[in-house]
């Protein structure tokens, strides 16, 4: 009896509990911890965004002023453009080139590991080194227009760097560089567990490889899909160091993102109340990207149970 | 029992034997002692603060600066952290009107007296003595100025353009820049593509084509004037200096371009007096660069004040007192002034320290003599760009409009005229 009680998942003995407790201490503190640290600053932002805080955190209510003055500003209004243009083009191209080189990858090609460790290398390299890198690169003056001219192609041209219009697209090549891999691997680990029967399958009714590809492996993908597009979608929507580092938001205010407001007013502007409401702004729209995926695992997993 | 007894006997022997020092030494004078932070960490600036800290404790003084290296802001972070905490420094840098806006948050020291008994007001342009008296009182006590629009005219592409006149006006200023550039000077402004930059350009043209314009329009905000037919010209005359720029700096710091300006591939460089400090570091001669007053179209020389500054925190203890009276009476030595100015490459705030002995640079006996000229005119005006004229918020957004007219050329003068006045109205 004592040991049918014991082995019975959900409903462990006093003993199992005792012994198990350095694994709840070790899960639940730490967890509870940081959740308190999240939800304490979130609240306490939120709160510093009603209220007319300058130099340092004051109380006071000024209802939605703070708000309806950072969505008035054209470095708001800016900031929002570029989210939309930059999120999407370096959501969509990103998972483009890392699906591209995770097919590629996959054809059982020689020296695949090597390949892949310089893929996903640029992901172990800090944002900032990339801005700094890639600024060198695209200035006109030291970089590759530079570099082209210099081999004789005088008239060549590839200033983005300073072009107001294009500079936005240099934050997207910097970003999808140092990401596609990380697209590719996890693309790569979903092509590796189509099911080979599927495959073998495919082959006997005589599909071709494109044919193949589009039919057969890629439906299989989506779920991976979608948790890119996710994991991406919140680093644009957070990107901060690489622009900073490449553009600081110019030429002229040409290339400003949310955070870069945020950090802007709070700390360069002394505006704690507008920039707190800046970082509120910031939340919903990270919100809208979480919150349909949320829904969207909910609704799978009580699909999976019903099936 | 005998030996609590013995514990208790020795504890309290111990306690009287270190209190009777400080007693002693309480009965006796006070060593002064002085908790300071600034940004100056390296280069000729922390050469200079550290110089000073050494003349403190040449006067019995004990000096303890913490430097927070990199921009002001960063300076500012620790600041307000230590204001908040309680435990604000003895004294700190701070400059224009954000003196007035950090006394709101923390007690200040009332200098009234110590600067009384040093005659200092007589000796300080106006416009600088009210940015450190906000409530009628002294809390803080200027250093050293630069100014934003000196002129600096490289000598190999005036040669270029067969030019030897520094030129005066704006239109002076434009037919030169004509002339380097058909004489074969391929950019005839040198230039950086930071923020302040861009407003240097601003606050130069416009204070130079109108002191009391700008008076009105920068320092007052006043309505009228920001919507006057002289913003407009500055920025005609500022779209016409971003023609002559190298659209390739980017965002590059102007000490970037310093080896093209000297070699004469650029021509002309408004920047502030502490570029000559940075071109002679760089290794760079006399011979190889003028410095004038920047471009003035009354002819009198336009002073765009630029100026450090220490404020005094209220702090109870007796050592730290004593040690703010020193530091201010230090600050407002004019030798002090001298040995720090000489440091840096910037000017006494003392209109009355003499120029002409050994250790100035004919740069700085120019720029001094600029300041007491364009005082005696009523042209000596708080700088824009450089956090002199107004707080951080407003200028921000004041900057912002401009740094993005001189990088998008599709905004048309009065297009950019309009939104200044908006950006000033949405921050009020």
């Amino acid at each position: 009896m004592t040991i049918a009680v014991s082995t019975t998942p959900g409903r462990p003995a006093a003993s199992d509990w005792v012994r198990r407790l350095p694994e709840y201490l070790t899960i639940w503190v730490p967890l509870l911890m940081s959740a308190a640290h999240l939800i304490a600053f979130t609240l306490w932002t939120i709160w510093i965004s009603f209220t007319p805080s300058t130099l340092v955190p004051v109380s006071g209510w000024v209802g939605l002023r703070n708000y309806s003055a950072v969505a008035a500003s054209r470095n708001w209004q800016i900031a929002l453009d570029n989210l939309l243009l930059f999120g999407s083009a370096f959501v969509l191209l990103s998972l483009a080139s890392g699906l591209i080189l995770a097919i590629l990858l996959d054809q059982r090609i020689r020296g695949e590991n090597l390949l892949r460790s310089i893929f996903l290398y640029p992901l172990a390299v800090s944002f900032v080194v990339t801005g700094t890198v890639w600024s060198w690169l695209l200035n006109p003056g030291l970089g590759i227009q530079k570099l082209v001219r210099d081999l004789g192609w005088i008239s060549f041209r590839f200033d983005w760097l300073i072009d107001r219009d294009m500079a936005i697209w240099t934050i997207v090549i910097a970003a999808i560089w140092q990401s596609s891999g990380f697209a590719m691997a996890l693309f790569l680990a979903g092509l590796r567990s189509v099911d080979a029967d599927l495959i073998k399958a495919a082959q006997i009714d005589g599909a071709g490889p494109i044919r193949m590809y589009r039919r057969v492996i890629l439906p299989t993908l989506w779920p991976i899909t979608i948790t890119v597009i996710v994991i991406q979608l919140q680093f644009a929507i957070s990107t901060f160091d690489l622009v900073r580092a490449l553009t600081n938001g110019g030429p002229g205010i040409a290339t400003q993102l949310p955070a870069l407001v945020v950090y802007d007013l709070m700390f360069q502007r002394s505006l704690l109340g507008r920039g707190a409401a800046a970082a509120v702004l910031m939340l919903l729209i990270l919100l809208a990207v979480l919150l349909p995926y949320a829904a969207w695992r909910y609704v799978q997993r009580r699909r999976a149970i019903h099936a | 029992m005998p030996i609590t007894t013995t514990r208790r006997q020795l504890l309290a022997g111990s306690a009287a034997a270190l209190a009777l020092p400080a007693f002693a030494r309480a009965q006796g004078a006070i060593k002064p002692r002085l908790t300071a932070i600034s940004q100056w960490s390296a280069g000729s600036d922390g050469a200079a603060i550290t110089a000073l800290g050494k003349k403190f404790e040449e006067k019995g003084g004990v000096w303890q600066h913490s430097p927070v290296p990199g921009f002001t802001t960063e300076m500012m972070n620790k600041l307000r952290a230590q204001i908040m905490a309680g435990d604000p420094p003895a004294c700190s840098q701070l400059k224009g009107p954000e003196i007035a806006a950090w006394s709101k948050i923390a007690p200040t020291v009332d200098l009234d007296a110590v600067v009384a008994a040093a005659g200092y007001e007589k000796v300080v342009a106006p416009d600088l003595a009210k940015l450190h008296k906000p409530g009628g009182k002294w809390i803080a006590l200027p250093l050293q100025i630069y100014s934003t629009n000196m002129l600096f005219l490289s000598k190999r592409a005036m040669d270029k353009a067969k030019a030897d006149k520094v030129p005066v006006t704006w239109a002076e200023f434009n037919d030169l820049a004509e002339k380097m550039k058909a004489g074969g000077v391929p950019y005839p402004i040198a230039n950086g593509g930071t923020r302040p930059d861009d407003g240097q350009k601003f606050e130069a043209a416009l204070a130079g084509i109108s002191p009391a314009a700008y008076r009105a329009a920068i320092m007052n905000l006043d309505k009228k004037a920001l919507e006057g037919p002289e913003i407009k010209d500055a920025f005609v005359q500022v779209r016409k200096i971003a023609d002559w720029m190298d659209p390739n700096v980017g965002a590059q710091h102007f000490s970037t371009n310093l080896k093209r300006f000297v070699e004469g591939d650029m021509g002309m460089m408004i920047m502030g007096g502490w570029a000559q400090g940075v071109l002679r570091n760089a290794g760079f001669k006399f011979e190889d660069f003028m410095i004038a007053p920047g471009p003035s179209d009354n002819s009198k020389p336009v002073f765009l004040l630029n100026a450090d500054a220490f404020i005094f925190w209220q702090r109870k203890e007796a050592d730290l007192q004593a040690g703010q009276t020193l530091m201010a009476q230090l600050v407002m030595d004019p030798a002090i002034q001298t040995m720090y100015s000489q440091i840096t490459g910037s000017i006494p705030v003392r209109t009355d320290v003499d120029l002409s002995g050994e250790g100035w640079s004919d740069g700085q006996r120019r720029t001094a003599a600029a300041l007491k000229d364009a005082i005696a005119s009523n042209q000596a005006v708080l700088s824009l760009a450089h956090n002199m004229a107004q707080e951080n918020g407003m200028t921000a957004a004041m900057i912002d409009v401009i740094t993005e007219y001189v990088k998008n050329k599709t905004i048309k003068p009065e297009q950019a005229a309009i939104r200044l006045a908006e950006a000033v109205e949405s921050s009020r």
